[in-house]
């Protein structure tokens, strides 16, 4: 627990967390100090002049918010007129020379500069000059694009480059109203986590060529979620949007602040796996080749099962904790192997020390809290003795050739459950099985368990137009003892007592549970 | 029977089921067309066929085509299909069959042989009327209880009640308009009217009752539920009432229901109150005994009628604005045509009867009765323009006042009025 | 601009009033007027006899949308979605894209219209910072047989003229 300190703001006193500068401090207890330059997780520079926050009876009268740490009894002024008129002023210059071409501009809805001039300034321009023109849509490279005319100056990007990646592609050049972020000449942007530059834009001037027009901000739901990119679990944000007459699909994904998992950011890559999520995916439930409904593949898959000397059932790494917990207990009751053989998931050597690991499985540590087999030999043997294969979105194609995977399942009837096409290769299109549209991360809730342990929640706000089943609806389907998202959780909760104290996943809180210091703890 | 006789059961039972349905087309364009003339527009007048629209008729026929066409839908909610599909055909028959002892012309004589011009020969006459239009109420109540729908359901309560308390001012106006005619009978009835009082006063039922006249009056415009006691289907709160549920056909067997219901209680108020078939100060006798007077009169009258309402055409057939070649006052000119072909064929039949028709022979009975056939057309036609005439009149009811009406002005009325007339006629033994 | 309200007499104490049959008559001897003088000429009826008469449309009247182009005819509009934002109705469906004729950045790819669903209320135009969208086409009547039809399409939107000068329009604008 910190320690708490008290201050009086415009008179009243509040209880704030003491060694925080005041932004932060106050921030935690509601009270929102203007900031343009200032970011949590780079630090105070202090150029932008606008939280210029009074402080009474103190020396100097007027300090920046970002810079000044929160002190037992300090005397916070933030509505007095003079530093009313400061935020105006402060306004009034970064909008000199603003284009405000809003209507054009992605940023528009969750600006910055919107939102502070209907709070702060509101008033017209008392410019007569004509505007300084600058470069409007340059590519710095890594998809970003900048537009000089709408920059702040507020350096947030350059910091970003030289504190957090390391690799320091942009700097501001020239000063006063030449002043403008600048890549040195022939070397962009080119790292894997650029596009962060994005989200710490306070205003317009950086955007997302991949997002750019897609949509405006304002219409986007957004849902919180884990990035299944890797098993480093970022907390993501899923914007996505039903326009009309259309499906609903994901037009990006933010990084959400996790101080525990990914502080404020998160890897390129990962946000892009929300492409895979809207195109390619796999529509129908086919039987024997031809469309049938879901239920006719679920009976006919359950009996072969009875039938069948030995079933093996194939779980995802990145299947959240549920679904796993759902096909074992299947696989229990109908004496069938379950495997989560998935090789082909690891990436040698390319993950970093920052976010990206080598791992690209969401929830490899809850396959191993599970204690579900992932060896190659166990699923080679099981596959050999099997005369039922039912795969549960775990893409093969990754670990195994199709000449493999076509000579492992020869003679063995096939069940595909499966997000996108190809997880068994083309060799087994051919054959006679039964293939099963499922629902893919974005479109459920569950939990999944990152590399260091943690927990944590998610949930899928993302409706198709396509009703597809969870893996946990199949597993039901198929007679699991799991017939529903509450019943899988409370097997969860048998099997992982770390996470027994939650009635439903939804009361998992929102920075994850860490399961490895649970178990050393106790 | 002879064949005659076969043949008059076919023409009575013809006239008295078909005219009804007939007047359908008369009752919505005038409906139509009165509400459009009321309001200064103009009603339905752009439906034609080659440019021919016979005043807003053409329009009828295009909603009749239009309604039977229709999807005919009854909703998955409808427990009672066979109720739901009955209640419109109860409605409708029930308004045509309250018509079939409604005479429309006297005692016709033909081979010395008496024909009574009812659509059934019986002598119930008034009772009739009132029994089936009471059993009207069954369709109404049928229709809103099987739609399963609550506005059905309140429209049908509301028109059950409003019916059922109307009927018993309506029935106490007439016990006094008994006592007068002494006769439930309804050809007595018109009979009884075809006197003159003092000479040239004709003893109609609204001379000799006026009260009863008016709370009979105003009661049937009730029974029918046409405005301002409509609030069966008030569109404001009700939606359509109880025919809501209705589509297709079925709501235009519901719609017709009302207008021969409204046509049916036109002609009763004729016969009761107006003179029914009665020429005035003509009586039967009177015209047969001098046919020929009458069809030189006819003979002269006719033409110079024609010319007038052939002017009319021409005055108001055209369009109201600037138009080159006008096809209205072609279409105009078709139709003057016509009317006069008609004319000069029913000329040629009048010159044959002053030719050689005698007095008391078939062909001047016919004569006589046709013309009365046209009287009693002429006064239902009239009584029906009231109908429409008030409901462009007058606004709706509140349902409180619709009872307070009934039953404490009505009902009290009718009961005075029954007291009076009946120390009246004891006074005048 | 205050309501001018007009105060009426209370109605309905006198005994003759109250009797309420009277009244009733005197109301039907109106109606009766009117009915009798249009049946005897019917040249008096206040009817435009439309579609042979047009109406005089005001310039400030709501019809048809139509996109606004600069002079060299490239649209105005910059896919800025505020008339889809503010459109009560929802039927506004706009793609936006890179614009490539180097007046701004961005550009509508396309911008339909579902005129069934539309409620003709102006807000798209009011919404516009681009002056846009209008609804000064003077065109007030559109039919077709299926729904598909009633979706009108960027190119059809763009390619209609105004049905007024732009004095006309400015001042129907102040009259509103």
């Amino acid at each position: 627990m910190t320690e708490m300190i008290k201050l009086f703001v415009n008179g009243e006193e509040v209880e704030v967390e003491s060694g925080k500068n005041l932004i932060d401090a106050l921030e935690k207890v509601g009270i929102e100090i203007p900031h343009f330059c200032y970011h949590p997780a780079l630090g105070a520079d202090g150029n932008c002049r606008m939280c210029l926050v009074g402080i009474e009876e103190g020396r100097p009268p007027v300090v920046p918010a970002c810079k000044t740490p929160a002190k037992e009894g300090m005397k916070v002024l933030l509505d007095a007129d003079h530093i009313k008129k400061i935020q105006h002023d402060v306004m009034e210059l970064e909008f000199i020379n603003h284009p405000t071409d809003c209507p054009i501009c992605d940023q528009a809805g969750e600006c910055k500069l919107q939102d502070y001039y209907m709070k702060y300034e509101g008033t017209e321009s008392r410019m007569r000059v004509p505007q300084v023109k600058k470069r409007k849509v340059q590519d710095f490279g890594g998809g970003v694009i900048h537009d000089q005319e709408r920059c702040v100056a507020c350096g947030r990007c350059v910091r970003f480059l030289r504190q957090i990646t390391k690799t320091g592609e942009l700097g501001l050049v020239n000063r006063g109203d030449d002043c403008r972020v600048e890549f040195f000449p022939g070397r962009p942007i080119n790292n894997r986590y650029g596009l962060n530059v994005v989200d710490l834009c306070p205003v317009g001037a950086l955007t997302s060529a991949d997002f750019r027009f897609k949509q405006r901000a304002w219409f986007l739901k957004r849902a919180e979620s884990i990035c299944h990119g890797c098993s480093k679990g970022c907390n993501i944000m899923v914007d996505h949007n039903k326009e009309k007459y259309e499906d609903d699909i994901i037009y990006r994904i933010r990084p959400r602040h996790n101080e525990q998992v990914n502080g404020w950011f998160m890897c390129d890559a990962g946000r892009m796996t929300y492409k895979s999520e809207n195109d390619n995916r796999l529509e129908e439930c086919t039987l024997a080749g031809t469309v049938r409904p879901l239920t006719d593949i679920l009976a006919d898959a359950q009996s072969r099962i009875e039938k069948a000397s030995k079933a093996l059932f194939l779980v995802s790494p990145s299947a959240s904790l549920e679904q796993l917990v759902a096909v074992q207990a299947l696989a229990e009751k109908t004496g069938a192997a379950v495997s989560a053989f998935s090789d082909g998931y690891i990436v040698k050597d390319d993950g970093d020390d920052f976010l990206i690991k080598d791992d690209k499985a969401a929830n490899r540590t809850g396959v191993d809290l599970l204690s579900i087999a992932k060896s190659r030999t166990h699923f080679d043997n099981m596959a050999k003795e099997a005369d039922v294969f039912i795969n549960f979105d775990n893409d093969l194609s990754r670990s195994l050739s199709e000449e493999q995977i076509g000579k492992l399942f020869k003679d063995t009837w096939v069940l595909n459950a499966a997000t996108h096409p190809g997880h068994l290769g083309t060799a087994m299109a051919g054959k006679a099985g039964a293939s099963v549209a499922l629902r893919s991360w974005s479109e459920y809730h569950g939990v999944v368990v990152n590399c260091d342990g943690i927990a944590q929640k998610f949930v899928g706000g993302v409706m198709k137009n396509i009703e597809r089943p969870d893996i946990v609806e199949i597993a039901a389907g198929l007679g699991s003892p799991a017939t529903g998202a509450a019943a899988a959780w409370a097997l969860v909760q048998k099997k992982i007592p770390a996470l027994a104290e939650f009635g439903s996943f939804l009361e998992l809180p929102a920075e994850g549970v860490n399961l490895t210091d649970n178990e050393a703890g106790k | 029977m002879t064949t005659l006789d076969i043949v008059m059961v076919i023409v009575r039972v013809s006239i008295s089921a078909f005219v009804p349905l007939c007047f359908l087309a008369v009752c919505v364009t005038m409906e139509r067309r009165v509400a459009g003339f009321v309001q200064d527009r103009s009603g339905p007048n752009r439906a034609g066929i080659y440019g021919f629209r016979a005043g807003g008729l053409v329009q009828n026929l295009a909603d009749g085509i239009k309604l039977a066409f229709k999807e005919d839908i009854i909703s998955e909610h409808v427990e009672h299909k066979f109720l739901y599909v009955l209640a419109p055909i109860i409605s409708m028959a029930a308004a045509i069959i309250s018509f079939a002892l409604i005479p429309f012309a006297d005692t016709l004589v033909l081979d010395g042989k008496a024909y009574v011009m009812q659509g059934i020969p019986w002598d119930t006459g008034i009772l009739w009327f009132l029994a089936v239009t009471g059993f009207s109420v069954y369709g109404i109540i049928l229709a809103g209880w099987s739609s399963t729908n609550k506005y059905s359901l309140l429209g049908a309560l509301r028109s059950a009640s409003q019916v059922i308390s109307y009927e018993i001012p309506m029935g106490l106006a007439v016990i006094s308009l008994l006592i007068v005619y002494g006769s439930i009978n309804l050809s007595d009835i018109a009979r009884f009217q075809g006197q003159n009082w003092l000479g040239f006063i004709p003893m109609w039922g609204i001379f000799l009752q006026p009260l009863a006249a008016v709370i009979f009056i105003v009661a049937a415009f009730a029974e029918c539920n046409r405005t301002p006691f409509d609030l069966a289907e008030g569109e404001s709160e009700l939606v359509a009432g109880f025919h809501l549920e209705y589509s297709a056909m079925k709501f235009a067997v519901f719609f017709m229901g009302e207008y021969v219901a409204m046509f049916a209680s036109s002609a009763v108020i004729v016969t009761l109150f107006f003179g029914g078939y009665n020429i005035p100060f003509f009586s039967t006798d009177f015209l047969i005994r001098n046919i020929k007077p009458v069809a030189f009169v006819m003979l002269v009258i006719l033409p110079v009628f024609m010319f007038y309402f052939a002017k009319w055409i021409r005055r108001n057939n055209r369009s109201q604005y600037p138009r080159e070649n006008d096809p209205r006052e072609a279409e105009a000119t078709v139709y003057i045509r016509c009317f006069w072909i008609l004319i000069g064929v029913i000329e040629v039949f009048l010159l044959a009867i002053l030719a050689f028709a005698q007095p008391d022979t078939a062909a001047a009975h016919l004569l006589v009765a046709l013309m009365q056939i046209c009287t009693f057309l002429l006064k239902v036609t009239l009584m029906l323009f009231v109908y429409v005439w008030v409901r462009w009149t007058i606004p709706r009811f509140r349902y409180d006042q619709l009872q307070i009406l009934g039953w404490q002005k009505l009902l009290p009325l009718a009961l005075l009025n029954i007291f009076v007339t009946g120390a009246i006629v004891v006074a005048l033994g | 601009m205050a309501a001018k309200v007009k105060q009426l007499p209370s109605r309905g104490g006198t005994p003759a009033e109250k009797v309420y049959l009277i009244e009733i008559f005197k109301g039907m001897g109106i109606t009766l007027r009117h009915f009798l003088r249009n049946l005897w000429d019917n040249s008096n009826l206040y009817v435009r006899h439309y579609p042979e008469v047009q109406p005089n449309i005001p310039a400030h009247w709501r019809g048809r949308h139509r996109l606004l182009t600069h002079s060299d005819g490239t649209p105005k509009c910059v896919a800025c979605f505020m008339c889809q934002t503010n459109c009560p109705a929802n039927c506004i469906m706009i793609k936006a894209g890179e614009r490539t004729d180097g007046i701004t950045e961005k550009m509508p790819v396309s911008f339909t219209i579902d005129l069934a669903e539309c409620i003709y209320c102006g807000y798209c135009v009011e919404a516009c910072p681009e002056d846009a969208i209008r609804m000064d086409t003077g065109i007030y009547a559109f039919t077709s047989s299926n729904r598909e039809e009633m979706k009108i399409e960027m190119d059809e939107m763009l390619s209609l003229k105004g049905g007024y000068t732009e004095e006309e329009y400015q001042k129907g604008l102040e009259d509103e």
